[in-house]
């Protein structure tokens, strides 16, 4: 019910802007009574680009979806998206935005092919229900009422009304929750045709591995926060890689290497340097004639950050 | 900006008549009501009809208008639809109007049914439609307001069957009041209650006298434009899109 005031806009809509960031938040708080749900939250988003927030339940990430699609109220912070600020100009930003909800939201008694026919009345963007119907194969299903669609059928005419007349920014809670390995592997081609045509994609997820497929950024919130943010390969840095290795059993003494544990069966190191460090280890076991087996190395994965935040975070908040 | 309206309402009223139980609730239940009040006061020479169209009226604007658009609207919210429409082009404005436009048309439609019927056995044209005229806009707003604001205290479908049964029965008495109580000295506070005030305009546009007499009704004009400025005034500040929040 909240009014709000459309002014003289600084871009013309529906054209791409200049300006390389689609959404530039800085020290974003959202507090909802004496939570506090989003603590001071920088980002940006490039034009162009697939953008990942991960994080667990209650991280902050819808939070954060609902300020930048104008719908939730910050507490503090500026928020750019596509030039606008979302809490002034929500409608002209509707116009340039595709918006998927985590769940629901579809009027159960309406068929498939109703659905979509009430979206192209409501939505300046021009499209076609059947083009729809074919891209998301939902074709089959297109006089079955709503409330009967399974659940993977729901997330794809949900992402079918997302990507309506193909908008400059869509947004995507949770795309593929709930779907199984087919139909996921489907969502993540439409995301990634949306980036072939120079859209911009947010999207939040729990599947680390769908972020490692599909995200040129990623950000991993805890509790409010984003604790990182950057590129894969950047976000990977932050991180020790680690090399492991399988053992002769009469092996008893082992090289002095910072980071080195012993496992079941042989050793695993994690290092800030891992050429110097394997380089050392391999040394040692050609100096003693040590044959290694299982000879891993690999830099740290995602799993591995997004655990790491957690339990830093965590131990932080113990302290 | 009115095309996504229509295109909007125009879905929700073929829901509401796709719907049975609600259509039994909404449509047929308040006629039968209305039919039964004609019938029902005819024990002298000639029937009150500004009582008989009192009762109709708030009939009409508490079972069909103000308890669907409560639970239309508490359904859209619960189920999430409110804010997905939300991420459409259409206006919040523009978006409670076409969610709330099937009860206050299939109101209209049943006030226009009392009117054939009643002209059919015999209801004199009112000697000052003015006041009829007004009860019914601000019939109308006061239960499309107390829709919203009501809204504010129901959190599922299935409570709205509870938290609209006050309001129903204020608008329902009021307007009963009027056949029972002498509208006179203290009893004339009475014109406060929402069903009240549209029940005794309703009597004025029958017996005529509305602006002629002392304050006449002027007290239940204003009675009517400050209900829903005080609903309307609640909705706006604690109104919820999603029922999460």
């Amino acid at each position: 019910m909240t009014q709000t005031s459309e002014q003289a806009v600084p871009i013309t809509t529906g054209r791409p802007s200049d300006d390389p960031l689609a959404i530039e938040v800085r020290d974003l708080h959202v507090r909802y009574g004496d939570f506090e749900a989003v603590r001071g939250i920088d980002l940006d988003v490039r034009r162009g680009e697939i953008f990942a927030l991960l994080g667990t339940n209650g991280a902050g990430k819808t939070t954060i979806l609902e300020v930048l699609e104008g719908f939730g109220r910050r507490s503090g912070g500026t928020v750019s998206v596509l030039g606008f600020d979302p809490a002034t100009h929500r409608s002209l930003l509707i116009e340039l935005m595709g918006i998927q909800l985590q769940d629901g939201g579809f009027i159960d008694e309406l068929t498939v092919l109703e659905t979509l026919q009430l979206w192209q009345r409501l939505i300046d963007r021009p499209d076609r229900p059947e083009r729809l119907l074919e891209r998301f194969e939902l074709g089959g299903r297109r006089d079955v009422h709503v409330g009967k669609l399974s659940g993977g059928e729901k997330r794809r005419l949900d992402l079918a009304l997302a990507v309506w007349g193909s908008p400059q920014l869509v947004i995507l809670d949770e795309p593929t929750t709930g779907l199984d390995p087919e139909s996921r592997r489907r969502t993540w081609d439409a995301i990634q045709e949306l980036q072939e045509a120079g859209r911009t994609v947010v999207l939040t997820t729990h599947y680390l591995e769908e972020a490692e497929a599909l995200a040129n950024r990623v950000a991993i919130m805890h509790e409010g926060r984003v604790a990182v943010a950057g590129t894969l390969a950047e976000i990977v840095a932050t991180q020790p890689a680690s090399f492991s290795a399988t053992l002769p059993a009469e092996v008893t003494q082992l090289p002095a290497l910072p980071g080195l544990t012993r496992t079941e069966s042989g050793v695993r190191v994690r290092t800030d340097d891992l050429q110097r460090d394997l380089t050392a280890f391999l040394s040692w076991a050609a100096d003693r004639r040590v044959r290694l087996s299982d000879l891993r190395a690999a830099p740290a994965s995602l799993a591995d950050i997004y655990y790491a935040v957690r339990t830093e975070q965590t131990k932080e908040v113990q302290r | 900006m009115s095309d996504r309206i229509l295109a909007l309402a125009t879905t929700e009223t073929k829901l509401v008549l796709r719907n049975k139980t609600v259509a039994v609730s909404s449509v047929v239940l308040p006629v039968t009501l209305g039919i039964f009040w004609i019938f029902s006061f005819s024990s002298g020479d000639e029937r009150p009809w500004g009582t008989i169209v009192a009762l109709q009226l708030a009939v009409v604007l508490a079972m069909s208008v103000y308890v669907t658009a409560t639970q239309t609207v508490v359904a859209r919210r619960h189920h999430r639809v409110l804010k997905r429409l939300r991420t459409s082009g259409i206006s919040d404005t523009g978006l409670l109007v076409a969610t709330m436009a099937p009860g206050v048309a299939i109101g209209l439609i049943q006030l226009l049914i009392f009117t054939v019927i009643n002209a059919i056995v015999g209801a004199p044209l009112p000697t000052d439609p003015l006041p009829l005229v007004l009860a019914l806009l601000g019939g109308l707003a006061l239960s499309v307001t107390a829709a919203l604001a009501t809204s504010v205290v129901t959190p599922s479908p299935e409570r709205a069957q509870i938290t609209t049964l006050p309001l129903t029965f204020v608008l329902l008495g009021g307007a009963i009041a009027l056949s029972i109580v002498p509208l006179e000295g203290w009893w004339q506070a009475l014109v406060a209650v929402p069903g009240a005030s549209i029940g005794q305009l309703s009597l004025f546009a029958f017996a005529g006298g509305t602006w002629s007499d002392g304050l006449g009704g002027l007290p239940a004009v204003a009675a009517l434009l400050i209900w829903p400025v005080v609903f309307g005034t609640l909705a706006h500040r604690r109104f919820r899109w999603d029922p999460r929040n």
